[in-house]
Formats: C-alpha cells, structure tokens, sequence
C-alpha cells in the first residue's frame, strides 16, 4: 500500500502541472512529462556537482529540490512557444506539446547521452525504518510528504491568496478578468512557469530512488492521463484524489494478480468515462 | 572546319567506341564506388540504450575496415536509418533498399520488428544481417528458411545458461522462486525456460509469484512490496534496461538484497549502473556475448575497449559485438566468394553462401553463422564481485558457454530440445 501511495505521491506533482495549466490556459501539455524527466537529469547533475564542491549528503533533499525549483526557468521559454497556439483545437496542441516532447527527449540525449544516470545509493542518505519484517526508505515518506505538502500549498494558494483568486477568475472567464485590469499574459507565464516547476521539482525529488532515463516522461504522461481522467480535466483535487486511486490501484494490483495491472486501472478510467464522464471532481482551477 | 561524311563517320565511329566503353565500365564503376551499408539502429524508448551500442560498435568496425583500405579496395559508407514500429521500420528498410541501393543492410534489435524486415528482405532480394531481437515466438513461423535475413543468437540462450549456472551454484540453497520479468514475449520465454530447466534439474523448487513489470518501469516500490510477502529464496529477473539498477536499488533500500538469491541473466548490458552501493555479491549477471573485463582478453577486445572508454568514458557492452561481427563477417564472406571467382566483386547470392558457415574473430573471440543463418557465440557470466577497480560490480568466475550448448539445434523446438537433455 505504501509503494502504491509513493507512486501517487510523484503521479501527483506531474498530474497537478498538467490540470494547472489546463484548467487556466486551456492546453492539453504533453510536455509535463518532459519536465519530470528534465528535472530527474538536471537533479542528478546538481546533486554531483554540489556534492563534488564539498555539500554534505544531508542537503540531498535541499539540492533536489533548489534544482527543480531552478530549472522550472525554461516554463517561460516553452510558454512563448505555446502562447501561439492559445485557442487554437485541442489535437492541435497536443500535437504540437507531443512534439516538444520529442525535441526534450534529443535535448536530453546531446546533454546527458542514452545511458541511464543515478546517483548510487543516496537514497539512504536519509536512514531506513523497519516495522516488523518490512524496512522502508525514510526517502520514501520524504517524497509522498513533498507531494502532500505541494498538494495543500497549491490549494492554499488558489483558495487564499490574491492571486490565487485572479488565477480562478482567469481560468473562469479570461476575457472577463482583462477588462478588470488583469494582465493576462504575464497570469499565464505565472501559471505555466508553476506548471513546469511541478514537473521538474517531481522529476528531482524521485530520481534517488530510481534512475533518469531519456523514456521516463513519455511513461508518466500516459499514467497521468489517467488520473486526469479520473480525476477530472482542470481540477487540483481531481489530480491529487485520482493519482491516489491510480497508485494504489497498481500496488494492490501487483501485489494480488500482477496480469490485471494496467487493466485493474483503466478498467476505473473506462468506468468514471462511463458513469460521469467529466470525473470525480470536474471543477477547473478548484 | 566542315564536316565530311569521312569525318562524320569517324566521329560516329568514335562516340560508339566510347560508348562502348561506357556500357563496359558500368559495372566496374559500380564496384569501385563506397560499399553502401544500410543500418537500422533504435533511437528511442528504452532500445536507444542498446541501440547506441549497437552503432558504436558498426562504427568502430567500419572505421577500422576503412583505415586499412576498405573491402577489396572499397571504403564502407554508413546510411543510417532509425529502427521503430515495424511498419515504419519496414518502409526505412525499402528506402535504404530501393533507394540508396545498399550492399546490405544491419541492425535491428526488438524481435517484432525483426520478424517484419525479415519477411520484406527476402520480398526485396536484400541482405540482412540482424543484430538481436530473436525470441523463439513467431520466428520460425515467419522465418522459416530465410534466404537473405540472417539472425542473431536466440534470446533465450541467456536464461538458458543462468538456469544452468543457478542449478550449478545454487543448488539445495533456495526452494522458492519469483520472477520478475519484463511483460513481453522476451520476458515471458525465459521465466518458462527457467521454470522448465529447474523442473529438468529437478531442483525441486516452487514458484511463488511472477511479477510482470513494463519494460523500462521506474518505480519498482509495488514489486518491491509484493516480492517480500512473498518472500521467495531467489528471484530469477531478465530486466536489461535502466530499471535493473532501480529495481536492486529499491530492494537494497527494502533490505531484501541481503539474504535473497538473484539471477540477472543479461543485466550486463547496463553493467555500469550496476553500483556496489546496491547490488549484492555473489548473484548471477550475464553479459550476452561479450563481457569487457576478461582475465586475457585478446588484442582486438582490448582495443576495443581502450577505444571505446577513451571516446564514450564508459566501459562497452555486449550489443557493440553483434553489430561489429555482422560488418567482419560481411568483410569476410565478401573476401572469400570474391576469392573463389577470381578476384571480382560477388554477388548477392555469392556473399550469402560465403556467409552460411563463416567464423570470423569478433570481440568476445570467433564467432560464426550456421548454415540456417544463426549465429553463434560464445557466452559469459558469473558470479558477482567487488573485487575491481569500479564502483560496479564485475563477475569472478567467469563461466564461458558456447550456443552449441545452450541454444537449440536447427529444427527443434526449444522444450523439446531442454525436455531431451540429459542431466
């Protein structure tokens, strides 16, 4: 069950970028998946050059998460290139995101090459608990706190804060909020540079525990889809309730009858399809 | 000056002298050209990993071949063409045929798109000289006798010989299993052929799960999970991508690497993310068909080696020596029907019947084709150690096969072939 709530914990952050910026600038960004992975690669390189020029093993989290935070940076640069496509049909943009996700994945390949990159076994920087026969990786509740921790931040913000609220009502009625004096594109840049932070912060956080591969971000859109869908396209508590019901899912899966994992999960996405089609909590920028 | 109908005639008489000689020196102009090698080499996903080592090792081999003046005077030009989907790989292919007009084309490592280009090579009358991809389904109902595809060493000829190993070392020291294999046929065929040779070996040992992770999984902490309730004695696993190092990694951290046996039979390929930091002494590693640590490894491993690490900063692995003996065994078969028919360049059907037979030197030592177009090889692995020099561990002993041990003879299928041993 723990495995399962760890993989919703990292299915959330990349699943929360993508309902972000959907429920606000109406783009389906298949990019977040290259997000993730960038951020896995640049955290690995951070972490080595930081640990090279003499930082102790004890600032992983620290370094991890200053590399995530750093590279959300290249959000403005991607969201120049969409700004082109606002409005334009939803195949449209998913080509063209689809697209940036194979020019992430070259990039990925001329800087950091097709062998896969780790760092050792750092993912015990942190110690080990042991309750009964089981011995789990502190790391591992580390990530689903960050997850859950990045969960009730992004709510705050939306609901509490000032521009949370300009946020919501640009989501609600774009035009709407200009005409009250909102500067939409820089709300847009805004939401789109947190959107690509959640990704690259994700990616970072999980790479001790696994290891950067130019692939892994194409693998995760997929599963993030299907949170979406469960979910509900637009909606933070859609993300946060649907990686939950996806990662947990797969563990009791694999952990009962390995055969039905893939299955067992989109059995419930066909399901939520059928029965309420626009998912368990479709309601955007909430 | 005018033209007479003397002068017309021996200008005709000329242009025809030199046409003739044109029409003659087609061919010839032909021959002495670059040799077109086609090369379908993976640059996605997670095949990219071998892929890449794939075209080192073409690349090394047509460097080396060209600095010494080439096949019978020719240079090797590389046309290089990405492998995907079959469809998409199938139309490459005829491109690189048809088009570009290759001597021969290399490459390919999954076994579904193999099982397409080898259907298309034969429709197209082209050579193909395969680098992997040859799990047992499917290939000798679409290749039954093929003509101009030849094939690499069946995939299962890993599990076999780390099942073998497994009965030699582990023998009375573990009585239940798990696997946790990739969920496709490659993953599927060894945990059967490791199932059927314990049974053979009458090892006497119970399966207790088979996990079946997608190829290329990240998080492993699920399998991880659902692996120490089922507390198996030894987990028998042909993940070879990045997830091998993720998935021992997780098991460290589980605390499960420390009392549980482990059979990896082709994690070699990924040898360098295999950490000491994690990965446990004393489980079995394959490395295919060419391990880079050998004890005497001979002049041209060494070289390679050097190379390799010099230009890459990384130690080579085992896909570099499919690709490089396809180019020396072409290089050879060339050589030698050449030789038989007086020195001219051979034809298609020339090369091909040098080629049925032919052993050449390779990285991991001589390695041939069989007359059924299959190669084979010798095989290493070993225990797992941390006696060297690297952060990873290497194999001490190391135990060497060849497939005339441990790949099925011509005809036979692979149960029946492992249900006649006799043990």
């Amino acid at each position: 069950m723990l495995g399962g709530v760890f993989h919703a914990a990292t299915l959330f952050l990349v699943a929360a970028g993508l309902q972000l910026v959907f429920g606000v600038q109406r783009i389906v960004n298949l990019a977040c998946g290259s997000f993730y992975a960038l951020g896995a690669y640049f955290g690995v390189s951070m972490v080595k050059w930081a640990l090279d020029a003499g930082a102790p093993q004890l600032l992983l989290l620290a370094i991890l998460l200053a590399s995530g935070v750093l590279l959300a940076a290249i959000g403005p640069v991607v969201e120049r290139v969409l700004r082109t496509i606002y409005g334009r049909d939803e195949s449209f943009q998913m080509l063209l995101t689809f697209a940036l996700v194979l020019m992430f994945e070259d990039v990925i390949r001329f800087f950091w090459g097709t062998s896969p990159h780790q760092m050792g076994n750092l993912y015990l920087v942190y110690g080990q608990l042991k309750a009964g026969d089981l011995t789990i990786p502190v790391y591992n509740f580390i990530v689903i706190a960050a997850g859950g921790l990045i969960a009730a931040l992004m709510g705050g913000m939306l609901r509490r804060t000032r521009w949370g609220r300009i946020v919501r009502a640009t989501a609600e009625n774009p035009r709407m909020s200009a005409a009250l004096g909102v500067d939409i594109t820089r709300v847009y840049v805004r939401v789109f540079t947190l959107g690509t932070a959640l990704g690259t912060v994700g990616g970072a956080l999980v790479i001790p525990v696994t290891a950067a591969m130019t692939e892994m971000g194409i693998d995760l859109i997929v599963e993030a889809f299907a949170v979406v869908v469960i979910g509900g396209l637009g909606s933070m508590r859609g993300a946060f309730a649907g990686a939950l019901i996806v990662g947990v899912l797969r563990a009791v899966a694999i952990a009962t009858y390995p055969e039905v994992e893939m299955l067992a999960i989109y059995l419930v996405v066909i399901a939520v399809l059928v029965i309420r089609p626009a998912g368990l909590f479709a309601r955007a920028a909430t | 000056m005018t033209t007479t109908r003397r002068n017309f005639l021996k200008g005709l008489g000329g242009a025809a002298v030199a046409a003739g000689a044109r029409l003659d020196a087609a061919p010839a102009f032909a021959q002495s050209g670059p040799i077109k090698v086609g090369a379908l080499v993976i640059k996605a996903g997670v095949g990219a990993l071998p892929g890449e080592y794939g075209l080192r090792g073409t690349q090394w081999a047509t460097d080396r071949i060209n600095a010494s003046g080439g096949i019978l005077g020719r240079k090797i030009e590389l046309l290089i063409e990405e492998e995907s989907s079959p469809k998409d790989t199938v139309e490459r292919f005829r491109k690189l045929a048809l088009q570009n007009k290759v001597d021969v084309i290399v490459g390919v490592i999954s076994t579904g798109v193999g099982l397409a280009i080898g259907q298309v090579a034969e429709e197209l009358k082209t050579l193909w000289l395969a680098w992997d991809g040859t799990t047992q389904k499917g290939v000798e109902e679409t290749m039954p006798t093929p003509k101009y595809a030849f094939r690499s060493v069946d995939n299962e000829a890993e599990a076999v010989m780390s099942s073998i190993l497994t009965a030699k070392y582990f023998r009375g020291k573990f009585k239940t299993v798990a696997g946790l294999n990739p969920d496709y046929s490659y993953g599927r065929d060894n945990w059967a052929a490791f199932l059927a040779i314990m049974k053979k070996y009458n090892m006497g040992v119970t399966p207790v799960t088979d996990l079946w992770p997608k190829l290329g999984t990240t998080d492993f902490t699920s399998h991880v999970a659902a692996l120490q309730q089922a507390k198996p004695d030894l987990i028998f696993s042909s993940l070879w991508a990045a997830d091998v190092s993720i998935f021992l990694k997780q098991a460290h951290a589980a605390g499960m690497t420390a009392n549980t046996k482990f059979v990896f039979p082709v994690a070699g390929l990924v040898h360098e993310t295999l950490k000491k930091a994690f990965t446990p002494a004393g489980m079995i590693l394959g490395y295919n068909t060419m391990y880079f640590e050998m004890a005497n490894p001979s002049p041209l491993l060494r070289q390679f080696t050097r190379d390799h690490y010099e230009k890459y900063k990384e130690w080579p692995s085992y896909e570099s020596d499919h690709a490089y003996f396809v180019i020396a065994a072409y290089k050879a078969a060339v050589e030698r029907a050449a030789k038989a028919i007086g020195g001219k360049w051979p034809s298609t059907d020339q090369i091909i019947q040098a080629l049925e037979g032919i052993e050449v030197e390779s990285l991991s030592g001589m390695r041939s084709y069989r007359k059924d177009h299959i190669m084979e090889a010798n095989f290493y692995q070993g225990l797992t150690t941390y006696k060297n020099k690297y952060d990873f561990v290497t194999i001490e002993p190391v135990e060497v096969m060849t497939t005339k041990q441990i790949q099925k003879p011509s005809g036979v299928g692979l149960y029946d072939w492992i249900n006649s041993w006799k043990v």
